[in-house]
């Protein structure tokens, strides 16, 4: 079989990324609303927690995960006695980038809901708005650039996540092996030119990112203005 | 955010073709680095042969043996040495009466293609500043060329020039790129290197044994016992050998 294309990899990371994205965006976004609206000792025990990918080397977080889902791992038992293979499947880079991620979805998620008014929340309440109603009707429309900004941020690292991946879900050619690793594997074995291209790719990706905050963040200036 | 959603969901939903499909199933194959070239041009073979699709995770066998240990997929390992391939059936992972063991190899220093090094003997090493080599302390090639060392009486003092490195083919590169004076590889390695040469071929290192075996964790355990007949076989051997590989008598 010959090796997989620029492009196979790229729609890989791709798929990842996207997936990794998808699946945190919903506990992320749970976690800064929690976060935002509760104080005391559990809010901060939580908070580091949750930090703990931002600050833990990749390898280390990495390493935690294999142990955890090793064949004889706590949870590495369960999924084996499920049938579910995940370690060195696509699963394992969903699982990697996602806790690598989360952090950067769950930060600016919660400055967003710590800058809402609370007048505002009360109000809804006031008029009879269920929690839920309100944290829909009220907190999500007010919060959404900080819940988009936290969403490309996770899926930027998504995208480029490295050292968590190489540990639990290794460097296998079109299953597992997304640009991060394929740039890695290319120039450790001599292919600098085809590592190269695929640099080239990633810039394009982090322009059209980052160019995609801009024009957020440019439409927020505007109508700050107004 | 709503676009930004509609993207991700799009990029998402094509993830169902992520999982391998077809008619037949297709074999991971967890190989040891040095055998990247003959193994994807029997993987090639074998398809042609079958229909039957084989993908490659190549590596250090130390890496590919300790993931298969953690859980990894794989259907068939080929492993530079058989102290791996001991720790897979210690574990269970092997049938020791499926092991198949006829593959050898030499070891060569290779020095960049421009370097005036000359290397007659193994104390010859000592003048060269760094020293590329696989991890001595996991990776097969490391710890072949520690033991022929340290039979001499070497290692203790090139111990403190090696840089270690992840498998051969990164110490291929290094040597390649003149990013090292020197660096041990197996034989095969040098017909593939661009920038390096041999500069002396080890004759009284340690045996180097390969060794290859189907997997009892596979989930298609039928496939992959005749994918590692057919790499033990006729086809195999003489691929191994247009290599540069040795075929010693048959396990």
């Amino acid at each position: 079989m010959t090796a997989p294309t620029d492009l196979s990899i790229f729609l890989l990371t791709l798929r990842v990324a996207a997936l990794a994205t998808l699946v945190i965006l919903p506990l992320g976004v749970g976690a800064a609303w929690f976060l935002a609206r509760r104080g005391g000792p559990w809010r901060t025990l939580l908070e580091t927690l949750l930090s703990l990918p931002l600050v833990l080397p990749p390898t280390a977080v990495g390493l935690l995960l294999l142990e955890l889902l090793r064949r004889n791992g706590a949870l590495g038992r369960l999924l084996d006695r499920a049938g579910i293979e995940v370690l060195f499947t696509w699963k394992a880079v969903v699982l990697a980038t996602a806790v690598m991620s989360f952090p950067l979805l769950v930060r600016p998620a919660r400055t967003a809901f710590e800058e809402i008014d609370p007048r505002l929340l009360a109000m809804g309440r006031s008029l009879g708005g269920r929690p839920f109603a309100v944290f829909r009707r009220v907190a999500l429309p007010l919060s959404w650039r900080g819940l988009a900004a936290g969403t490309l941020l996770a899926f930027s690292r998504a995208l480029g996540e490295f050292g968590a991946t190489i540990m639990i879900a290794g460097n296998i050619p079109g299953r597992t092996q997304t640009m991060a690793l394929a740039i890695f594997q290319r120039t450790h074995i001599g292919q600098d030119a085809a590592a190269l291209r695929l640099v080239g790719i990633t810039v394009v990706v982090a322009f059209a990112v980052v160019g995609a905050s801009e024009v957020l963040g440019r439409r927020h200036a505007r109508r700050s203005a107004a | 955010m709503r676009r930004i959603l509609a993207v991700l969901l799009l990029a998402a939903a094509t993830a169902g073709s992520l999982d391998a499909g077809g008619p037949k199933p297709e074999l991971l194959v967890f190989g040891a680095a040095s055998l990247t070239e003959s193994l994807q041009d029997l993987g090639a073979a074998y398809i042609a042969k079958t229909g039957q699709t084989v993908t490659f995770s190549f590596g250090a066998s130390s890496d590919l043996a300790r993931q298969i240990l953690a859980g990894a997929p794989a259907d068939v390992f080929f492993s530079a040495d058989t102290a791996k391939m001991d720790a897979l059936e210690a574990a269970g992972l092997v049938k020791a009466a499926d092991r198949r063991e006829f593959l050898s190899n030499a070891l060569v220093v290779m020095v960049p293609t421009d370097s005036k090094a000359k290397i007659a003997a193994p104390n010859d090493l000592l003048a060269l500043p760094k020293i590329a080599l696989a991890d001595p302390a996991a990776v097969p090639v490391g710890i072949y060329a520690k033991k022929w060392l340290t039979g001499l009486g070497l290692w203790e003092r090139i111990e403190p020039r090696i840089v270690p490195t992840l498998d051969v083919r990164s110490s291929l590169s290094a040597v390649d790129a003149g990013g090292v004076a020197a660096a041990i590889v197996y034989r095969t390695d040098a017909a593939i290197a661009r920038a390096a040469k041999v500069a002396y071929t080890v004759k009284d290192g340690p045996p180097i044994l390969y060794s290859v075996a189907p997997l009892t964790s596979s989930r298609h355990s039928t496939d992959a016992a005749a994918l590692v007949a057919f790499l033990a076989g006729p086809a195999g051997r003489a691929e191994f050998e247009k290599r540069g590989f040795l075929v010693v008598a048959p396990r």
